[in-house]
């Protein structure tokens, strides 16, 4: 699913931040990826992604480099196989809660493709999945509370069934039931529909849910 | 794109406080633009069209443009005059096929009089060759039963309330400022020969609408008493004794010249500056329109260029405004991006918004200044005697537009362009 090989990332004018030799994750698996704060945890995501661009090294989704496609296609082909889950701030306020979960298929024909029963009909089936009573799906996004917006989130991450799903410390603003039940969830969503998902927290507590393990200090050179 | 175009909308109306001004503000700038552009072009338009249909305008040798300003505008007054045989030797030239000799000097309260000839109402013309015509009434005379007959420009009329029927009384020079008292009738120079008006003019948009037509016998009987300006002592000369005198001119101001063929322009007009019993000069109206527009055109430019200043700060405004909600969108630009939304995509969603709200603003401003100009359409009119044109949009108001447009779209791209700049950076985590 995802390859990494001989990586080596900086921001502009910075030293590199990430410099990790090698990474397979396998499809299928759930990975929890830990690190204290400031270890590249959201840059490693955002070249998962493809939304940022190795310099040196590749990094591959199925197969596919990221930095052989040019801008608008490495876009295109995130929208078709990626789900992204931020910390907070997931939703765009305006819109109601449907459009928010619909709003991947809005760029990917493909992945609106993959909805059997049509993009809204899956959006609702998620809803209905992660719990949230219909009578606030046509609701603005900003109108729910932050634990009903993650659910939200991962419901907008899993519409389309995507290879990939990345959760980038979804749960540090939830309290302990929350995030119980939100863990629950994500990972029953992705098991369910074959989602590889990769999950970024420095609460080692979570480990415990996940097929694999992995400390990115260790992974990454530059931060020895 | 539509995706896009949608979440654009919505992200503008969940701001639309904000953009609201912004698009006001732009509002109201092109309302000025426009609005000064058409104000500029149709004084412009009354302006070049005060005269037309007279080729050529002969007074004592002076610059072109003073002597178009007293002539026409009856604005100043001339220095010297010109006699009435080197009028007749004009009207001699085998290419004259008429001349109108008029005389000024004298006022009605405020408004300036014109001494001319019945020929006037014939010849003189405005706008495109358009001819004087009496809304009430009819031209005097120009015979001694008709000696103090009076024909009043629209504007005289209307802001002073006369009728026909109505005795006037002239004031000697320009006494005071339009609808002043000083030269009412208990104080006229020239109450001792009341006029009676016998005509009013349609209005024109022009200088004549601000003038009292009356013949050159009048102004000579009215002067029969007076010497070097002012009244001789002792001497007081009865209305209907006046007209026992001869009371032919011997003097003019300036002569009006039509021609019956335009070709023979430049030959009259050599002609007329060979004359040699006195210095004359013609001046072709149009030329002189064109120099005097230039001096007094100065202000109107002034006022343009102002007003394109106002819309720059107004699209400086939509750019500040948009670049200081950036920061805030931040995290918006990176769900969009996660979904799909490419850096070129978010420098499009920004600059459409932009494009769409100086669209707004530009076409709510020029609905404004259509409406504005309608209203104030009449008053300008009645005030000012300029004619306000409540028609299609002129060339240089469409440019005008589109140069706002234009401006709107490259000032919508700077906080595009922020944007682009942003998500390259931000990746997946704003650092907010």
């Amino acid at each position: 699913m995802i390859s990494i090989r001989d990586l080596q990332y900086a921001w502009p004018g910075a030293a590199p931040c990430l410099e990790i030799d090698r990474l397979d994750i396998a499809a299928g698996r759930t990975v929890f990826l830990h690190g204290p704060s400031g270890c590249g945890k959201s840059t490693l995501l955002g070249l998962m992604a493809g939304v940022l661009v190795a310099r040196q090294g590749r990094v591959s989704l199925l197969g596919q480099d990221w930095a052989a496609l040019r801008g608008g296609a490495r876009d295109a082909r995130r929208a078709e196989h990626v789900g992204v889950i931020f910390q907070q701030f997931n939703l765009l306020p305006y819109v109601s809660v449907l459009d928010n979960v619909l709003l991947p298929c809005r760029f990917s024909p493909a992945r609106a493709r993959r909805c059997t029963d049509g993009p809204v009909a899956a959006a609702r089936a998620l809803l209905q999945h992660v719990a949230l009573p219909p009578g606030l799906w046509p609701r603005r996004a900003d109108a729910l509370s932050v634990g009903q917006q993650q659910r939200v989130a991962a419901a907008r991450a899993l519409i389309g069934r995507p290879e990939l799903v990345i959760a980038d410390e979804p749960t540090s603003a939830l309290d302990a039931a929350l995030r119980d039940d939100f863990m629950r969830l994500l990972l029953d969503e992705c098991r369910t529909g074959g989602s590889t998902l990769v999950f970024v927290s420095h609460d080692d507590r979570l480990a415990a849910h996940f097929d694999e393990r992995l400390s990115l200090p260790t992974l990454n050179r530059a931060a020895s | 794109m539509t995706a896009l175009l949608q979440i654009a909308a919505r992200s503008a109306w969940n701001r639309r406080g904000t953009l609201a001004l912004v698009m006001l503000s732009i509002a109201l700038a092109t309302a000025l633009l426009l609005g000064l552009e058409r104000l500029r072009s149709d004084i412009r338009g009354s302006f070049m069209q005060s005269v037309s249909g007279t080729d050529l305008i002969v007074g004592a040798r002076t610059g072109p443009v003073q002597l178009m300003l007293y002539a026409v505008f009856r604005v100043g007054s001339a220095t010297h005059h010109i006699t009435m045989d080197s009028v007749r030797a004009v009207a001699a030239h085998r290419a004259v096929a008429w001349t109108v000799p008029i005389t000024l000097g004298d006022s009605h309260r405020g408004h300036p009089v014109l001494g001319t000839t019945a020929d006037y109402f014939r010849h003189f013309a405005y706008g495109d060759r358009q001819p004087l015509v009496l809304a009430q009434g009819r031209a005097f005379a120009g015979t001694l039963d008709g000696l103090y007959e009076a024909v009043l420009g629209a504007e005289v009329a209307d802001r002073l309330g006369y009728r026909l029927g109505q005795h006037i009384a002239l004031s000697h020079g320009m006494v005071a400022g339009p609808g002043k008292h000083a030269d009412h009738a208990d104080h006229a120079d020239h109450a001792d020969k009341p006029f009676t008006v016998v005509g009013v003019l349609a209005r024109t948009g022009t200088p004549v609408d601000r003038t009292v037509h009356v013949s050159l016998q009048a102004i000579e009987a009215i002067h029969l008493d007076w010497a070097g300006g002012a009244p001789l002592p002792g001497l007081a000369i009865a209305p209907e004794h006046a007209r026992k005198f001869d009371l032919e001119p011997k003097q003019v101001t300036a002569v009006l010249v039509g021609l019956k063929n335009r070709v023979a322009v430049f030959n009259v007009q050599r002609y007329v500056a060979d004359h040699a019993a006195e210095p004359l000069l013609a001046v072709l109206p149009g030329v002189a329109l064109d120099e005097l527009w230039a001096v007094v055109g100065l202000g109107e430019r002034a006022l343009l260029a102002i007003s394109g200043l106002v819309a720059l700060v107004s699209l400086a405004s939509l750019v500040a405004v948009v670049l200081a909600g950036l920061n805030e969108r931040r995290r918006e630009l990176a769900v969009l991006r996660a979904v799909g939304a490419g850096p070129r995509h978010l420098l499009a969603l920004l600059a459409t918004e932009g494009v769409l709200v100086t669209l707004a603003g530009a076409l709510l401003g020029a609905v404004a200044a259509a409406l504005a100009v309608l209203a104030a359409a009449p008053w300008v009119q009645q005030r000012l005697g300029i004619t306000l044109q409540a028609t299609v949009p002129t060339p240089e108001q469409w440019a005008l537009f589109g140069a706002v447009l234009v401006a709107g779209m490259l000032a919508s791209l700077v906080p595009g362009w922020r944007a682009y700049r942003l998500s390259l950076a931000d990746g997946l985590s704003p650092r907010t």
